[in-house]
């Protein structure tokens, strides 16, 4: 469905992406592991044009396309058929829960108020917030803020839904709450393309697992392949570095 | 020394003649000057090098000259070289000396304005996070889309205290419009106390009117305030 080739990207004189190729099927969970630095981040931006690559190519459907000399048309296409999670939620400050919900859905794609509005409320529903209409995002909590952020992206019923490190602008005690919707959406049979450091939720749900280090992925397996026998050593190092159990694993 | 009373309720009723003029210059600058200065802003943001750079040397330009001095120069020049063109290149016979002098008082104090509120956009444009145009692009908006609806009324947050100022000065620098010939409030005072050279009652009464609109402005502007910042109330529904 999705399909990325030798994509790269250098900011300054500092190369991020040295060639990275991912492919996505539908209903895939796909976890990008890596150290900071590694440019998983910017590899997911790549993808929805947030950051434009300075190479690679993109099939996604039925778009084909260079990435660096992308169409605004068809940017404008590849965002309509993705929705993105950020880090630190930016959910519009000057709009109730509901309206963030709403505004991609009647701006962005011209759905009537009406359907758009049942549709928001759903979405909130399933994420939990069905008592939080409207609250504005300066009025709930870091988890309620990035489950609104979930439902604003569901919303709009994406092909691929791409996150961006969810859960680490969270406390440790509202990480739960946001990877409960995560993995409801995962077995409701959503496609993801997750940048995380939850190690236990990454093993859980993905099916698919990358491997990123110095701008190019250094391993990719199944979760099970990667986490149980990985064969590359940078990946050892990394998985021993992050799973304190990691010794008990293998 | 005394004061002639009923020359002041006189003049008072006179100057409330010159009121809608003010009010006139100040909400045409206004109306103009906002949308202007916001793009101006958006444009300095941007990544155009050469928009950039004429809209720096235009505000520094701006900013960096008395009012009066650009009144003299511009209600010196305009009306020449528009008559230069109209007659000379144009051949038309129209006498663009007949003009309603306000018009010129537009031109300045639009000039002036777009570039004072161009600097306040352009502060509070970087008050709104990055974030912010991310996630609407990322949701699908387009980019004018994107700045109406969501940095635009997070920005004008940070913006309105400076727009207060800004039209509170405009307003007070429309009494220079009696430069041009214009019957603003501060003109028709002046022509009042010269029939019988009662200066100082005259000025003491625009003076009060003047107050009275000054503190009119920002009452209605503090009204504003709160209702574009109304989300960020700490208090939930």
């Amino acid at each position: 469905m999705l399909k990325v080739k030798n994509v790269e990207k250098t900011f300054g004189d500092n190369q991020v992406l040295r060639g990275v190729d991912m492919e996505v099927e539908k209903g895939d969970i796909v976890v990008i592991l890596g150290p900071s630095g590694s440019g998983k981040t910017t590899f997911l931006r790549c993808l929805n044009f947030l950051e434009r690559a300075d190479g690679g190519a993109m099939d996604f459907d039925d778009i084909h396309t260079e990435l660096k000399d992308a169409s605004r048309e068809i940017i404008s296409r590849v965002r309509k058929k993705t929705a993105f999670v950020f880090q630190n939620y930016n959910l519009f400050q000057n709009k109730t829960a509901l309206q963030n919900v709403m505004e991609g859905l009647t701006v962005a794609r011209k759905v009537p108020k009406a359907e758009a509005l049942a549709r928001a409320k759903a979405a909130l529903d399933k994420v939990g917030l069905s008592e939080r209409y409207d609250y504005y995002p300066s009025q709930l909590s870091g988890g309620q803020q990035q489950r609104v952020g979930i439902a604003r992206a569901i919303a709009v019923d994406p092909d691929v839904l791409l996150f961006d490190e969810p859960t680490s602008a969270l406390d440790p005690e509202l990480i739960g709450e946001v990877l409960a919707v995560m993995k409801k959406l995962a077995k409701e049979g959503a496609t993801m393309i997750i940048v995380t450091h939850e190690m236990t939720f990454a093993q859980e749900v993905a099916n698919k697992v990358i491997f990123m280090d110095g701008g190019v992925i250094v391993e990719q397996g199944s979760a099970e392949q990667i986490f149980t026998s990985p064969k590359e050593e940078r990946t050892i190092q990394f998985l021993r570095r992050v799973l304190k159990d990691y010794d008990y694993v293998i | 020394m005394q004061l002639n009373t009923q020359f002041m309720w006189e003049t008072f009723l006179a100057v409330l003649k010159g009121v809608p003029v003010t009010l006139a210059i100040v909400a045409v600058t206004l109306l103009v000057s906002a949308p202007a200065g916001f793009l101006m802003a958006v444009k300095k943001a941007g990544e155009g090098r050469i928009g950039r750079r004429i809209i720096t040397v235009y505000v520094s330009l701006i900013r960096g000259t008395p009012v009066v001095l650009q009144i003299l120069f511009l209600y010196s020049l305009l009306p020449t070289a528009l008559n230069y063109l109209i007659k000379e290149v144009m051949g038309l016979s129209y006498n663009i000396f007949n003009v309603n002098p306000i018009f010129y008082a537009y031109v300045v104090f639009i000039l002036n304005t777009t570039a004072v509120l161009a600097e306040v956009f352009r502060s509070a444009l970087s008050t709104v996070s990055k974030g912010q145009m991310e996630a609407a692009l990322a949701i699908g908006m387009s980019k004018p889309q994107a700045y109406v609806r969501i940095i635009l009324p997070q920005a004008l947050v940070a913006a309105l205290p400076n727009i207060c100022n800004a039209t509170v000065n405009l307003l007070k620098s429309t009494s220079l419009a009696f430069m041009m010939t214009v019957r603003d409030i501060t003109a028709i005072a002046k022509i009042e106390a010269s029939f019988g050279y009662n200066y100082l009652e005259a000025y003491l009464v625009i003076f009060v009117v003047y107050i009275i609109l000054c503190s009119a402005v920002q009452g209605a502007f503090h009204l504003t305030e709160q209702g574009v910042a109304a989300y960020k109330k700490p208090v939930a529904p």
